[in-house]
């Protein structure tokens, strides 16, 4: 079956081929689409709502997302069971941090033990092979953060992200449309530029994407309308 | 496929009483941006740090000095000097002879006791490279060899060592 | 001894199977010879260091410190050579202390080869090594996979073929110091203009019953011409777009600092009211 696909999203989910996992259930990784966008006073993330495994789609209203606490949000894509597994290991220490000192960390400070478990997980017997988005508002800073960090351990902070095949068709659009000081509501006109881009040009579908807000107030879900359909050229 | 080694350009050079460092941005893969705020020089007191090569690992080295250079501080109550660093660098890469970070290292600063410039490179093994004039690191370091070849002379003043990175 | 660290190695094996390359590691693609004569030893090296095509350092030093009286001139993989002789040079200092000896060339000759032969020849050094000890006056080589050779006059690296054709066509018993010195520069220079991964200068290192003497940069047939022309801008030619200066005394970013207002009082983390 794997062998229809192009060597290059075969290639994809066996980085770690090499310490004995299987290749083939992580097939759909470069597919899953993760977005993030900051504005003047908010963060908008969003992943897309399919679950695949193989060619099969097995649920379409699949949350790629875990609150870390009332003012971050990761989201994840990458090697089934390992992405669910590390975002609520992540979620149950950063709880547990909360908890023992009364005080929530700051973005940044959680993008770095992010980092951190992720980068000493890729030198243990068996690596995490995540890929994930981290949104924030730094209540400090009082001001919206973004994290982009790969399966690699790179951490980068951004004022917009993907991960997968999305970057290809969406950092473009991002690079000319997105400005720091954004309200929210061009911030959704963007992100419904790219989530059409993506229904226009990606050659599968990806079941819409669920969309969470993080602003000064905490995360919420926003609704996210996904019926009309998008001219092909 | 031949994704990671992230790459970047960093540059360091001696010239009269002063040293220079410089980095690019770009954290990518190939043709892809991913970020254009990445630093690539960490400063640690007197010396600085430039780190070329893949990014999970100059976030990784940039954090591991970090603390080495804050227990040495502490340790001894004084800064860590330029030709120190070098060695601590270069002792810390070789422990990882068989399984090194993908970076390569140049180091930029001026001896505080002596008050002579100090630069030096590295290969990812920790072989330190003494250089009077040049370091050049980083996927753009033939470019680099390039211009420093073409442009460096002794004794340039702080304002003329500081060019474009193309 | 040699306690290395692998716990990248699985990840890097993983990336590297996808097709990574591997970081180049500086090596020193090298000619370096060593020669006896009467009454002592000489070694001599050029200096440059190579990573693939470029020329990485071009006044690198091959010429490594093991003991007063015995050097070691080094090719290979140049960290390896940097910090095998580093290791063996410590270990024979502590002997040298527990015995109460000065330390013998043959000792530093086994501590190499077993050192390299336990890794078996994934540390990349080939040396050469010379020294004088109450034996007499020896000359070695050791390769990384841990053998070793006992001769008159040896040649390694890149270019140990043109430095031997010197020695082959040259060489003569009974040489004297000066004799000896000319041999082993004109190898390496044979080396230099001859093979592409040596060049710049030729380092030499006697060494006598009475001392060493290490002549850096011996012959430099490869000076630079002063530049004809230059390329200097103008002050203010690349404009300013904004300014930055961060003060030396920033220490505090970094750590906590507490002064202690007087320095004969220490630091006490508690008290006791003792009123």
């Amino acid at each position: 079956m794997s062998s229809e696909w192009p060597d290059t999203l075969a290639a994809a989910p066996g980085q770690y081929a090499a310490c004995g996992r299987g290749e083939e259930h992580g097939l759909g990784v470069h597919w899953e689409v993760l977005l993030g966008i900051t504005g003047k006073d908010f963060t908008i993330i969003a992943a897309s709502k399919a679950a695949m495994r193989g060619a099969t789609v097995l649920k379409a209203s699949d949350d790629k997302t875990r609150a870390l606490n009332s003012h971050s949000l990761m989201a994840f894509s990458g090697e089934a069971g390992d992405t669910v597994q590390f975002a609520e290991f992540i979620q149950a220490n950063i709880q547990l941090y909360s908890m023992r000192n009364s005080m929530e960390l700051s973005p940044s400070a959680t993008a770095n033990f992010v980092r951190g478990e992720l980068a000493s997980a890729l030198r243990s017997r068996r690596p995490y092979t995540v890929n994930l988005l981290l949104g924030g508002y730094d209540e400090i800073a009082d001001k919206p953060t973004l994290y982009w960090i790969d399966y690699l351990a790179s951490l980068a902070p951004v004022p917009y992200a993907a991960h997968g095949y999305a970057q290809y068709y969406c950092l473009s659009l991002l690079d000319k449309h997105h400005h720091p000081d954004i309200d929210f509501a061009q911030g959704m006109k963007i992100l419904r530029m790219c989530s059409e881009e993506l229904k226009r040009r990606l050659p599968i579908d990806f079941k819409g994407l669920m969309v969470k807000i993080i602003t000064k107030d905490g995360i919420r879900e926003e609704e996210y309308a996904d019926d009309q359909n998008v001219a092909v050229p | 496929m031949i994704p990671p080694p992230d790459g970047g350009a960093c540059v360091a050079m001696v010239g009269k009483d002063c040293v220079a460092i410089a980095c690019d941005l770009r954290l990518g893969m190939q043709a892809l941006t991913v970020s254009n705020n990445f630093p690539k020089i960490f400063s640690y007191g007197d010396v600085h740090l430039g780190l070329t090569g893949l990014a999970t690992d100059v976030s990784t080295v940039s954090d591991l000095f970090r603390y080495k250079v804050n227990m040495y501080r502490l340790r001894e109550e004084r800064n860590i000097s330029p030709q120190t660093m070098a060695n601590l660098v270069s002792s810390s890469l070789y422990e990882r002879r068989f399984g090194p970070y993908f970076v390569s290292p140049v180091i930029a600063g001026i001896n505080q006791t002596s008050g002579k410039p100090f630069i030096c490179g590295f290969d990812s093994i920790g072989c330190i490279d003494f250089a009077k004039d040049f370091i050049v690191s980083g996927t753009a370091s033939d470019q680099l060899f390039g211009t420093c070849e073409g442009l460096w002379e002794p004794d340039l003043v702080s304002c003329a060592c500081s060019g474009d990175m193309g | 001894m040699g306690g290395f660290d692998f716990s990248n190695h699985n990840r890097n094996a993983a990336l590297h199977a996808q097709g990574v390359p591997l970081p180049k590691a500086t090596s020193t693609g090298t000619t370096i010879v060593g020669c006896l004569f009467d009454g002592g030893v000489v070694i001599a090296a050029d200096t440059r260091a190579t990573s693939g095509p470029i020329v990485a350092d071009k006044n690198c030093e091959k010429l490594h410190y093991i003991a007063p009286q015995i050097w070691c001139a080094g090719a290979g993989t140049a960290a390896d050579t940097e910090f095998t002789t580093a290791i063996i040079s410590s270990n024979l200092e502590l002997h040298a202390l527990s015995t109460g000896r000065k330390p013998r060339v043959v000792t530093c000759m086994t501590l190499l080869k077993q050192h390299l032969f336990r890794h078996q020849g994934h540390i990349g050094a080939y040396l050469v090594v010379a020294g004088v000890d109450p034996t007499g006056a020896h000359l070695f080589t050791v390769h990384a996979h841990g053998s070793t050779d006992k001769l008159p006059y040896v040649t390694m690296g890149s270019g140990s073929l043109a430095a031997m054709s010197v020695f082959e066509t040259q060489w003569k018993g009974k040489l004297t110091k000066d004799e000896a010195v000319k041999l082993c520069a004109d190898a390496i220079q044979a080396g230099i203009f001859n093979d592409l991964g040596s060049g710049s200068n030729v380092d030499v290192a006697v060494i006598t019953a009475e001392k060493t003497t290490l002549m850096r940069n011996y012959i430099t047939p490869n000076v630079r011409e002063r530049k004809a022309r230059n390329y200097r801008f103008p002050k203010g030619t690349t404009a300013v777009l904004n300014e930055k200066i961060i003060k030396k005394e920033e220490i505090s970013k970094y750590v906590t600092v507490h002064e202690l207002e007087d320095d004969s009082v220490t630091a006490t983390a508690e008290t006791m009211d003792t009123s």
